[in-house]
């Protein structure tokens, strides 16, 4: 019979041999081996792979199989064992980026759409209540105003640049919503991060501080999955960003207005702000850029914050960084972030 | 019975069913499903759910359903599954 010696195995990811062969079996169907995946399967029939997945966070991705294996309830087979994976390392709201026209397989798997951009995304989540529930807790925050800003920032970690960013939108709005990336990819974990914005800010009182969570989507969520249209990346990430932002983030909150920093030297933040410049248009939400401050000529930013902590800089630092981060990076607690700053070659 | 923490049984496979159930802050119990044959068996299906569960004493609780066309038996025995996984049970009272 078709397919009865078909084999579903777990890939050792740390066998360059092993990574290779799904890769390969992956670029054919337009797709890539992410760097960050975390686990693998591939379904083998004798030697040769006809099918696989990969789970990353709380993401699903990587996903294929060989057409002419498909419909012989493989891809079923495939995903119940990411899920039984994911359920098993306690991920239980799952995600899954898709090309809209593969978006039935998982609509009849038990994913439901959140939103798609034309023909090149679907972004999907495994539980009907999952938006709503986010957009209804949101509504119970509104605030009434006229201007009514919002701030999607990572702050990795929160330094006098950011802090300058905030105080600029707090004096021309009428109330601020800051999203803090929740996505665990920097070296400040996502609650430390949120501290020191929050400690932050404590002085102006029209901000409010969010745990940005699943739906504001970072680029390292995103998958590079397009291989054709590598170029579009940026801005394809950026049009599905906005899109949920637009149409579910911002009217919760009743947000007319969005401040981003300037990034003129950065070509990919650069491109993502001036896109969603463009889109934001049509949901009536302004896109105010705020110039960077300087200390002794050079712009203020984080990067700079952890290469001065590489090198123990702490006099430099200080005028970098508020008095409250401060306090944060020269205690006990902020060891640990700074030992693995130090052990990142990069 | 109570919900500790989320459990999850079943695949998506054909004639089976995935069910993932979780505590809620709300009373009673809330189904979501999802059905290869909604039209014909939807709501036996969620019937099916909610008699297994409150049969076992569960009064609130959220269950998250994708079934491919499984049968009664097999319904049932996943919610049972899933619900101990969730009460965090380990001594099963299987009986017919």
């Amino acid at each position: 019979m078709f397919g009865q010696n078909v084999e579903i195995r777990t890939i050792n990811l740390n066998s360059v041999r092993e990574r290779n062969e799904v890769d390969v079996f992956l670029q054919k169907q337009d797709l890539i081996l992410e760097r960050d995946v975390e686990y693998t399967l591939a379904m083998y029939d004798e030697d040769r792979i006809v099918g696989t997945g990969s789970i990353s966070g709380n993401v699903l991705k990587c996903i294929a199989i060989d057409p002419e294996y498909q419909g012989g309830g493989f891809s079923n087979k495939i995903i119940s064992l990411l899920l039984n994976e994911q359920y098993y390392r306690g991920n239980t709201h799952l995600f899954i980026f898709t090309k809209p026209r593969n978006k039935k397989l998982f609509l009849d798997l038990g994913f439901y759409e959140i939103t798609s951009v034309d023909n090149y995304v679907t972004l999907l989540e495994n539980d009907p209540r999952g938006l709503r529930d986010f957009t209804e807790n949101l509504k119970l925050q509104k605030h009434e105003g006229k201007v009514v800003s919002s701030i999607v920032m990572n702050c990795n970690p929160f330094t006098l640049g950011h802090r300058h960013l905030i105080e600029t939108a707090s004096k021309n709005s009428d109330v601020v919503h800051i999203f803090v990336v929740w996505e665990d990819r920097s070296v400040f974990p996502n609650e430390v991060r949120y501290k020191l914005i929050k400690a932050g800010v404590k002085h102006l009182d029209n901000v409010y501080v969010h745990r940005g969570k699943d739906y504001i989507i970072s680029n390292s969520t995103f998958p590079s999955y397009f291989l054709k249209e590598k170029n579009a990346i940026v801005k394809i990430h950026t049009m599905l960003d906005v899109k949920i932002f637009g149409e579910f983030i911002a009217p919760a909150l009743g947000i007319n207005r969005r401040y981003v920093g300037e990034e003129k030297s950065d070509p990919v933040t650069n491109e993502y702000n001036l896109t969603m410049k463009e889109l934001l248009k049509d949901y009536n939400i302004e896109v105010v850029e705020i110039p960077r401050i300087k200390n002794n000529e050079a712009a203020i930013s984080a990067s700079r914050v952890r290469e001065l902590l590489r090198t123990d800089d702490f006099e430099s630092l200080k005028q970098l960084v508020p008095q409250t981060t401060f306090e944060f990076l020269i205690s006990d607690e902020a060891k640990t972030i700074i030992g693995n700053i130090k052990n990142d070659k990069k | 019975m109570e919900i500790k923490k989320v459990g999850v049984a079943g695949t998506v496979e054909s004639s089976d069913i995935n069910i993932v159930i979780e505590p809620s802050d709300k009373k009673g119990i809330e189904i979501e499903l999802q059905s290869t044959v909604m039209k014909q068996f939807g709501r036996q299906i969620k019937n099916l759910i909610e008699e297994t569960l409150k049969s076992e004493g569960v009064e609130s609780a959220v269950v998250r359903a994708t079934d491919k066309g499984a049968i009664d038996f097999v319904i049932k025995a996943r919610a049972l599954t899933a619900l101990y996984r969730a009460a965090e049970i380990n001594e099963y009272s299987w009986e017919a």
